[in-house]
This record gives C-alpha cells, structure tokens and sequence, in this order.
C-alpha cells in the first residue's frame, strides 16, 4: 500500500495535493487551506458588501431607480431584477465548497482506512466518570496514562462503561466519542516524545471539566523495555494524582452522583 | 354588541375594541382572555425577552466562571451548577426565547400579510401561548426541586437518565419541554390551517411576502421535526418516570438511539430558529433599500429545498460516533447540498442593495448586520461540513462560537424586526437615535463576545478548566458579553418609554414597505381589515362586506363531503386539539368572539398535571408528606385540565368570518378538516418515532433473538378485532349523523364508546397478567419497549375514549343531526388510532 | 358516497385478514417470508381503512401527500439510523 508508508514515518509525506501523514499534518494542512480560503471569501464578500451598502446609501445619487417603479404599500410581492449575477455569484460559491469538501473527502478515505493492524500498536479505551482507563495487548490496565513509543501508529477502539463521552488528544488532533454499548475505532501516530493531555470532549457529569488522561510517548526502546516490565500483569499504574485529587473535589457538590458511581461502574 | 347583522360583521369597523366582554387593551383581563392574533403576538414577544434575561443571566454565570481556567475547588458555580447553567442557557434560549420572539411575530404580522382577520383557530392560538408560558414556568420550577437538567441541551442519554442525573428537578425540566412541544403542535397545526386556507383572494403561495414564506416553512418543519422530539421526550420522560430502559447505559445501542432522534429533530431545529430571521431581513432589506428582491422566486425555491433537505442530514452531528464510512459520505454530501442554497439567498439580499437608496435606520442596521454574522457563520459552518475537520472541532469552541453567529445573528436579525413592526404595533416610533446607539453597542459587544472564541476554539465545550494561555480570549469574550447584554438596556428604556411617549406613528412610517401589514392603521384594528381584502386586481384592494356576499356559495364546496352548518366541536388527543369551526351562518347569531378563560385555565391544568408528575421515578411518587403532595398537584391539575377541555367544548365561540379565497393545496377542505389531517400527520411521525425506536432497538439487539413480550398473541387479536369494530361502528355514527338518524347515532357512539373500553379492559387483563409473571416496564428492553409504545396507543385510546363520551352525550341531547362534522373528524382520529394498532399489533405480539 | 354495504365488506375483509396474520404465524413458515406476508397485509388493511373509513380515496390528494410525508419522514428515519448501525 502506497498510502501506508506515511503513517509511521516522522516525516510528513505529502502525497501530492491531498495530504497524508500522521493525524495532525493532515489536519492542519486542511485547516490552513481552509482558513486561508475562508478568510479570503469572508473579506471579498463582506467587503463587497460594506462598499455597496456605503455606494447606494440614501442621499449618494448613486441609487438610481425609477421612482415610478418604486414599491408600493399593497402591491403583490414580486422579485428585481438580477437574476444573472445572482447565479454567476451562486455557481462560483458552489464550485468553491464542493471542490473544498470533495478534496477533503479524499482524506477521509485515508483517515478511515487508517493504519495496518499490522503495523499498528492497539489499546481499549474505555471511559469512565470521570476518567479513562487503557488496557495493552498484553492485558496490561492502567488508568489515567496513556503510553505509546513515537513514530509507530496507535489505534484506539472506544467505548463507556457508563455515559457518553469523547476521547480527544487535542495536540495529536485524535478524536472519537466513546458510547455505552458500543465501539468506535480511530487512530494517530506521535512523531514527538513528551507528554500530551488527553480530554473528554462531550458533556458526562459534574467531572468533565476535569476528565482528563496524560498521554505519555516515549521514545520506541524505552517504550518496549516499559512495555516487557508490564509483563502482562493486570496491576494498575495509577499516576493521575491529578485524578483522584479531581474527583475528591468534585464529592461535595455531587454526593447524589458520586454516591451512585460506584454501583454503576462495577 | 350590537353588531348582529351578519353582514356588518366582517366589514364593522372597529378603531376600538368590540364590545361584548371583550375588555380593551387597558385591562389586565383582556391579556387572559384574548384570543386574538395581534394580542397573542405581543404576549409572546413580551413573554420571550423576560427569557432572553434569563437565558442570558445564565450566560453572564458562565461567562465570568470562564474568565480564568478554573480548578476543581476555585469554582464560582459548582461543577454541577455550571452543567445546569450551560444546559438551562442552551435550553431557554433555543426554546424558550428565540423561536417564541419569532413566533410573535408570526402572530402578529403573518394574518396581516396574508389578509385575513384572525388565524383559523383563535382559542388554539390563545392555547399554544399559554401552554408555552406555563411550560417556562415549569422550566423555571425545576431550578427549586434540587436542581434542573445538567444534561446540556442536546440531552445525550445515558446522563439523562435517574441514575444519572438523579435531581426531580432534572425530569421537571423534560417535562417542561413536553409542554412546551405541545404548545409547537398546536400551534403548527393553526398556522398551517390558516396560512394554506385563508390567504386573500390572488395572494397565492408564490405571492405570499418572504417573511410570510419563511413562516409558512419554519412550521412545516416545526410540525415534523417537534413530533420527533416529542417521541424523544415521551421515551425519556417515561425512562426518568416510570423506569423504561430504553436509554439506560445497558440498552442496546440506547444512547445512539438518542442521537438519531434528538438530531432528526435538532438539525431542522437549527433551520427553524433561523428562517424567521431570513424573512425578516428579506423584508426590511426591500423596505430599506427600496428596492424588490433579487431573484425572489429563487430565494423561495432555495428555502423550500432547505426545508426538505433539513430532514436528511441529521447523522452530520453523529460523525464520530460508530456509524458506518457509506452513512457518513452520505451525510456529509446532503449537508453540502444543505450549505448551497443559503449562498443564493445571501447573495439575493446582497444584490437587492444594489442601486438602491438605503436607509439606514435601527431595522436596517440590525438586519444588515445579522447578514454580516450570518456570512461568517456560514464561512466557519462550511469548516464542520469537511468531515476530516469536524473530527477534530467537535465538542471545541469552535463549534460553540460557529453557532451562535448563526443562531445569535438570527436573533439581530429579530431584533431588526422588533424595531420595523414596533410603530406598527404600538402607534408610536422609537427613538431612532437611541435605537442607533442599541446597535453600535450591540454590533461591538457581539463581535468582542464572539470572535474570540473562534481564536480560541481549542477549548472544549462545556468545561471551565481550559488551557491558561486561552485565558485573555475568554476574558475578552466575557468583556464582549457583557457588553452585548448591556446594550440590551438601551432597548428596553427606548422600547419602554417609547411605546407611551413616541412621536404617533402613520399607517406606513417607512415608505417603500410594501407588504399589507403597512396598510392599515398603527396599531391595527382587531379585526384587520376594514371589509375583505383582495388582491384580484394585483394589488390589495379592501372590499365592503357587502359587495361580496355573491361569493359565498364558493367558499365551502367540500367534493361530496357533508358539510353544513353551525360551529360546533371537534376532536381531540393528548395535545387536545379542539377545532374552532368559523362559519358564516353562526355569525349570523353573533359578532366573532374574540374571548376565552379556557386556554389560560386549560394550560394551568397541564402545568400542574405535569408539576404533579415530576417525582415519579420507577412509577412511584417519593412516600411521606411531599409524594401526597405531588400526587394531589398532578390529580387536582387533572380535574382543571378535562374540566376546561369540557367547557371550552361547549363554550359557544365564533372566530371571524372569512371568505375563502387561496387556498391551495387545500382549497374545498373545511379548515376542521384540514387541522385534523395536519395534527394526524404529525402523530404519524410521533408513532413512527415510537415504532422506529423499537425496530432500530431490536436490530441493535439482534432481530430474531427478541422474544415477543406476550407470550400469547390471542388477546392482541382479540383486541384487534374491537379496535376494528368499534371503526367500523364510528363510520355508522357518520352515516346515521348525515342521515339524521338520532337513535342510530348515539346508538353507533355508544357502541364505540363501549368497545373502546373493552380494548382498554382487554389491554388491562393482559397487562395484569404479565404484571404477574413478573414482567414490568423496566425488567428489560424488550417490556420497556412492549408496554410503552402500547402504553401511548392505549393514551390514544383513553382520549378519544373522552371525546366519544363527550360526543355521546352531545348526540342524545340531538347534536351532530345538522352539522355532522365533529362525528367526521373524530372519527378521523379513531380510524388512526384503528391504523397504528394494525401495526404494532404484528409487531409486538407475533413477530 | 361509499355504501353502507361497501362499508361493512370492508370491515369483514379487515376481520378476516388480521385473523390470516395470526394464522400465518402459527403455520411456521419461514420467519421472513411470515414477516413478509403480516407486514404487507398491515399495510393493506392500513391503506383499507385509510382510503374508505377516512374517506381519503374522495378527499383531494393533497391530504394524502400530507400524511404521506409524515409517514416518509418516520421511515427515513428508521431505515437510515438502523442502516448505519451496520
Ligand atoms: C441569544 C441567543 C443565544 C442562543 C440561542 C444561545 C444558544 C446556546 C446554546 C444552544 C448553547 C449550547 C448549550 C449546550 O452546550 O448545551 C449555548 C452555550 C453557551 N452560550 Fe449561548 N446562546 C445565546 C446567547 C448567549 C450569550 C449572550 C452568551 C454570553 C454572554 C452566551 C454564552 C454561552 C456560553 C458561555 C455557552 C457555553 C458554551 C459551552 O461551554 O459549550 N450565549 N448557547
Ligand atoms: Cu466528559
Ligand atoms: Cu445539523
């Protein structure tokens, strides 16, 4: 596969004018266009606008219509003329959003083709009031930390084990809600170490403000020696200290919630 | 009033008020009782803002939590407080506030436009205000009963549901919005009536004026899109109530099903609090530029292929949820199409400015200014149709600032049209100056609040602990804020005093208006027009009421309907819609009422009904002293509730005469029949809602596996062939009326009213039967879904076994033998009843 | 008008057909082909009732579009939002 050979790499690949690459190349470099183009399109036609409405404002002489075909108290409504620039204006709009959304949509072939499983590190996700929780191939849990080696891509598969909520890693541009009942799949690839903030981005509960998860990517080797310390034992590597601060704060003001938590996560 | 001669009545005149009971404007009893159109709009417009307050009191809350990040302990609103504000904002401002400031508009204006005196059901119309008012009281209740909803607007379940959000307050307020949805019904089907069968001779659709045309839409989407929501609503309300699990976190695919039914209904939702604010800038852009739209007939095109598209891109809100890659390419095509025909309109009223001679009055401003905000929405809207970047902006900021440049710029444009329609409904002219200064401030305020938020977009929606470097955005945006809700005071103060002190305003203070409104006196009289107004001429010509007396045998010509004469009653259901039947014998008797307590007494029934309700949770009121009293609330609220329904039937209540003119596609149809046909397609959609849930829970479950709840088909058969029956006997009571056949008559609706409660009873036994094998509405999906699609048919059958009863007595007392019609429509809504039960009984019992 | 003949024939049809519906159940066929055959003769019976008890087939059209598109609205609905969970 041609397309494949992006996503582990640390350098971007361009594959000519639709852009592929790790998660956030491909969305920057779309919403840079996009910004480029919208900002382009809001100026020239609210800048049209303010000149006309300045051009024809009452007094100016410029307005230049009969005053016997002026409008009338009573008169069936009826339509000016115009017609012809209003469809020139309205074929150039339309030409410029589809061609926009058909590019981008090449993208998100490639987007929801993602990775090789193969190739691909895979962690279960799953969200909880209020925090996250991943388990590792090797049946390794850990709550509130993500680790995952740069450069190699992961995929996620999503899901709650009580209400709705979105998983994003804002820096990583990743995202996919994460529903009671069901799966969702998405996937990203760090090209840097260092640690991100992963977020809850749909409304859960008196928490969400603070849902949060440290995404810590590590570099490849020093990942796999954490990864073999794991050795798949079940045992929880609770850092978040954040967390758990997190949702003591929250008791006082949710003791009907926080009371009923616990039934509902186990 | 002495005004009995029949002819006198369309045409008599009435700078003032009429008489017989009918209070003036001065009197507080007349805003209780009035049923007229233009009291009915102000009512809203008035009633609307006191919620733009609160709404926006609630955005001030927020807005100064936001001014930093905030930790867990250094809130200002508590984690749970803040979720209740965004939710109640989010609630109050979409529902309560900007659809109903429209809507009184729509009141006021649209029977102007399109020439007729009232709309086709008064105390309908007085009904849909009350309701809607009791239902933001009901909104405003649950703030005291631990808390309202804190869910957000968009209600995702499983958070919606008890386990949840536990709060009584939190099922208050859903049943606030049932309320508040039925006062929609209502009030769609009345618009609909009258907009499609009372325009003025030679105003057909295509002529009809834009704001008008906007209206027209807005509630046939309303009329749809609310039925859906209401399904959505029944479901949840039943789930916090009675203990149903259709959303519950264990329910196969319970929060998607939310999903697909909130946003089925959201996303017209977006196009109904907005269409208004197209039409009124239409409007005002014409009037102020002088000059007719650009490419009008396109414009409406472009609307009504929005209005119909509206329904099909509901899934564009679910793109990062499991639906499949084919579901969102689809979508993702039907929102760009979507997207494209407000290019059009943007561009028509652009163009409409072209050699004009533009005015720049307050309306103007505010309406040229909504356009500017509507274009940048629209820019930043197009961001979210790429479904690669919405992956990434949903649930940020960017959202939430995309949308309230539309939303918000819809409410300028309003605005606008408050300003326009002000001299018109007061007499009186603003203070233009001050209205100037109003939009300066508001214009700053607005791009200071929400400009910002678009730089800082990574913050994620409805949290107040963000990313510090974002801080000064936010603190710009809540400077804006405030700002912007300031500004707000200079309109009150100009409005205020304006409407007692203004410079007297003409019948047309703007000159190049040319819609009908602008032709008659300022303020209007109460019935409009001064005789008939016609467009036969192409232009309005109002004709004495006597020169068209010739006329009448054309305007109910029913093919091979019986009608005849006498206003009598109709019909109801469980938005009790009762039907007001205007016709011209019956005004021979009297002048038009224009009064009724009932509305007002009716909507306290259901407030309470629904007060009394709130509690219930596993169908069970909380024991000890506070359960009694919700108990009594809700049976009490019942009692005023049927009682008023009962007295509003026999009340004798005349709406004003009208002429049929334009009536397509309904011309010929008795307006009666026209809202029962209109109220059944909306509970069409209200079933198919219920019978949707079922089969998409079911195939989420796997379809074979599911076991039929009864594990007997008999009773569902037998009760099959007594729904069928008592059809059956209801045509009988509609030949025996038309043949005035008294005894079979009452005969045949007793029969019906008999074999009702047999299907009741049946259900009943069969209910008790599984009571007792231990099935109940919560033991799992399959009896949650069982009981409570039934459950609201059987509701069905409950009210129409109230209006058979009621139809019973009036025929014994030799009622129904003339004017056969409200035999007819019931039984219009029975043989509905008779349909839905023809499916869920294979549905539920053998499939 | 419709007879009161007509009337009561189409009532016998309907009595007669949802007595087939529970028949076809319990003749174990083939579950889709059952759901094929009970969900056609709802719709029949449906469509009876709705052009002669209502008296649609008399009224103009435009009442029967309108309560179409409410019924084409519940359909979309139900078909699109089960079709994506696929
Ligand atoms: C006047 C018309 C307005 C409408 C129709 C409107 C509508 C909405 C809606 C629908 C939401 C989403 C609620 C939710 O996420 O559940 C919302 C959120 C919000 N609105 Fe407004 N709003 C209006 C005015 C304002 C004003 C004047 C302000 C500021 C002073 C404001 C500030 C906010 C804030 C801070 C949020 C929370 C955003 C979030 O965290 O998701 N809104 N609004
Ligand atoms: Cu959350
Ligand atoms: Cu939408």
């Amino acid at each position: 596969m041609v397309m494949a050979r992006g996503f582990g790499s640390s350098v971007p690949l361009q594959s000519g004018i639709v852009p592929r690459g790790s998660r956030a190349v491909v969305f920057d470099s779309i919403f840079e266009v996009f910004l480029l183009l919208g900002t382009l399109v809001g100026v020239v036609v609210l800048g049209y606008m303010l000149y006309n409405a300045y051009k024809y404002r009452f007094g100016s002489g410029n307005g230049d219509f009969d005053e016997a075909d002026r409008l009338t108290v009573g008169e069936l409504p009826t339509g000016g003329g115009g017609g012809r620039k209003l469809f020139t204006s309205f074929f150039m709009s339309m030409v410029i959003v589809v061609s926009l959304i058909s590019w981008t949509y090449l993208t998100l072939l490639y987007v929801e083709e993602g990775p090789s499983a193969e190739d691909s590190l895979h962690v279960e996700v799953e969200g909880y009031q209020f925090g996250w929780r991943f388990t590792y191939p090797n049946g390794h849990t850990t709550d509130g930390v993500l680790r995952v080696p740069a450069d190699k891509p992961v995929r996620l598969t999503l899901t709650s084990a009580d209400v709705f909520h979105n998983f994003g890693i804002p820096a990583l541009r990743v995202k996919s809600d994460a529903i009671p009942g069901q799966e969702t799949e998405t996937w990203f690839t760090a090209n840097e170490t260092g640690t991100y903030t992963a977020q809850c981005y749909e409304l859960c509960g008196a928490g969400h403000s603070f849902m949060s998860a440290e995404v810590i990517v590590m570099p490849p080797d020093e990942y796999e020696a954490w990864y073999e310390s794991t050795n798949g034992t079940q045992s929880s590597e609770n850092t978040s200290a954040i967390h758990s601060a997190d949702t003591n704060a929250l008791q006082p003001t949710a003791p009907a919630n926080a009371g009923r938590l616990t039934e509902v996560v186990v | 009033m002495t005004d009995t001669n029949p002819e006198r009545t369309d045409g008599g005149t009435v700078t003032d008020d009429h008489g017989h009971d009918f209070p003036g404007t001065g009197s507080i009893k007349r805003w209780f009782v009035t049923t007229n159109h233009k009291d009915v709009g102000i009512l809203y417009i008035v009633t609307s803002l006191f919620f733009l307050v609160l709404g926006g009191v609630l955005a001030w809350l927020m807005r100064i939590q936001l001014l930093v990040p905030r930790g867990p302990g250094e809130t200002i609103l508590g984690p749970l407080a803040y979720n209740q504000a965004v939710s109640a904002h989010g609630l109050l401002m979409v529902f309560w506030f900007l659809s109903p400031f429209a809507f009184g508009f729509a009141n006021y204006i649209v029977p102007l436009q399109m020439g007729a005196k009232d709309l086709a059901f008064p105390r309908l119309n007085a009904l849909s205000y009350w309701l809607y008012l009791f239902s933001g009281i009901l909104f405003g209740v649950s703030f005291f009963q631990g808390g309202t909803f804190s869910g957000g607007w968009t209600m995702y379940a499983p958070l919606s549901v008890p386990t949840f959000t536990p709060d009584v307050g939190a099922s208050t307020a859903v049943l606030a919005l049932v309320l508040f949805v039925a006062s929609v019904t209502v009030s769609s089907v009345n618009f609909l009536t009258t907009m499609h069968r009372m325009r003025a001779e030679g105003l057909t659709l295509r002529s009809l004026p834009l704001f008008s045309w906007t209206i027209l839409l807005t509630v046939w989407m309303m009329l749809f899109a609310f039925a859906a929501l209401l399904a959505a609503l029944l479901v949840l309300s039943s789930d916090r109530l009675l203990g149903t699990t259709y959303f519950a976190m264990e329910s196969p695919a319970g929060a998607l099903l939310w999903t697909h039914l909130f946003w089925f209904f959201g996303h017209p939702e977006v196009y109904i609090v907005f269409f208004p604010a197209l039409g009124v800038m239409a409007e005002v852009f014409q009037t102020f530029t002088g000059r007719r739209i650009v490419g009008r007939k396109w414009f409406i095109i472009a609307m009504v292929l929005v209005a119909i598209q509206s329904f099909a891109v509901w899934m564009h809100h679910m793109f990062l949820t499991s639906i499949n890659l084919q579901v969102k390419t689809l979508f993702m095509i039907t929102t760009i199409g979507i997207s494209l025909p407000f290019d059009l309109m943007v561009f028509a009223l652009i163009y409409t400015m072209l050699k004009g001679k533009i005015r720049f009055t307050t309306p103007f401003l505010f309406v040229f200014g909504a356009l500017l905000l509507f274009i940048i929405g629209g820019i930043t809207g197009v961001f979210l149709g790429a479904v690669v970047l919405d992956y990434e902006f949903r649930g940020t900021y960017w959202v939430v600032a995309h949308f309230h440049y539309v939303m918000v710029g819809g409410v300028t444009a309003l605005v606008g049209g408050l300003y326009y329609w002000f001299p018109k409904m007061t007499g009186r002219m603003y203070d233009e100056f001050l209205g100037k200064v109003h939009f300066a401030i508001y214009f700053v305020g607005f791009n200071l609040l929400y400009f910002p938020l678009f730089v800082a977009w990574e913050t994620p929606r409805r949290v107040f602990d963000y990313a510090p470097e974002l801080a000064p955005w936010h603190q710009l945006a809540t400077v804006g804020g405030f700002v912007l809700g300031l500004s707000f005071l200079v309109m009150f103060y100009n409005l205020f005093k304006s409407a007692f002190v203004g410079d007297p305003a003409p019948d047309n203070p703007w000159e190049y208006a040319h819609t009908a409104e602008w032709a008659v006196p300022s303020p209007p009289p109460l019935e409009n027009f001064d005789g008939t107004p016609t467009y036969r001429n192409g232009h309005l010509e109002v004709i004495e009421a006597g020169e068209i007396a010739p006329r009448r045998d054309r305007s109910d010509t029913p093919a091979g309907s019986s009608v005849s004469a006498d206003g009598g009653i109709a019909a109801s259901s469980k938005t009790a819609v009762s039907t007001e039947l205007p016709t011209v014998e019956s005004t021979a008797v009297e002048g038009p009422s224009h009064a009724s307590i009932w509305p007002f007494v009716l909507s306290l029934g259901a407030f309470l009904v629904l007060l009394g309700l709130s509690p219930l949770q596993e169908a069970a009121f909380p024991s000890g002293m506070a359960g009694a009293a919700y108990a009594t609330t809700a049976v009490g609220g019942g009692v005023v509730t049927l009682g008023s329904l009962v007295a509003m039937g026999l009340e004798p209540f005349h709406g004003p005469v009208f002429e049929e003119g334009e009536a397509w596609p309904f011309s010929g149809i008795d307006n009666g029949k026209v809202g029962m046909w209109i109220f059944l397609a909306s509970d069409v959609v209200l079933f198919g809602g219920f019978i949707g849930a079922y089969v998409f829970t079911r195939f989420a479950f796997g379809w074979t596996g599911w076991e039929p709840i009864p594990s007997d088909p008999i009773p569902g058969l037998v009760n099959t062939y007594i729904l069928l029956t008592s059809s059956f006997t209801v045509v009988l009571a509609l030949v025996a009326a038309e043949k005035q056949h008294k005894g079979a008559l009452v005969t045949s609706l007793g029969a019906t009213f008999v074999l009702g409660i047999g299907f009741l009873v049946n259900k009943g036994l069969e209910w008790q039967h599984l009571f007792h094998e231990g099935i109940w509405l919560s033991t799992n999906v399959r009896s949650s879904t069982f009981f409570l699609t039934t459950g609201l048919h059987a509701a069905h059958v409950i009210a129409g076994l109230i209006i058979a009863l009621y139809l019973t007595a009036r025929a014994w007392r030799g009622a129904y033998l003339e004017d056969s019609r409200s035999v007819e429509y019931f039984g219009l809504y029975w043989h509905f009843v008779d349909i839905v039960w023809l499916f869920l009984f294979p549905l539920f019992y053998i499939l | 008008m419709v007879s009161t003949k007509l009337y009561t024939a189409i009532y016998a049809v309907l009595f007669v057909s949802a007595t087939i519906q529970v028949l076809v159940e319990f003749a174990g066929l083939n579950y889709w082909l059952a759901f094929g055959v009970i969900m056609v003769l709802s719709a029949a019976k449906a469509v009876l009732v709705a052009a002669y008890f209502q008296h649609l087939r008399f009224e103009p059209r435009s009442l029967t579009y309108l309560v179409s598109i409410g019924l084409i609205a519940a359909l979309a609905l139900t078909l699109a939002a089960s079709y994506s969970l696929l």
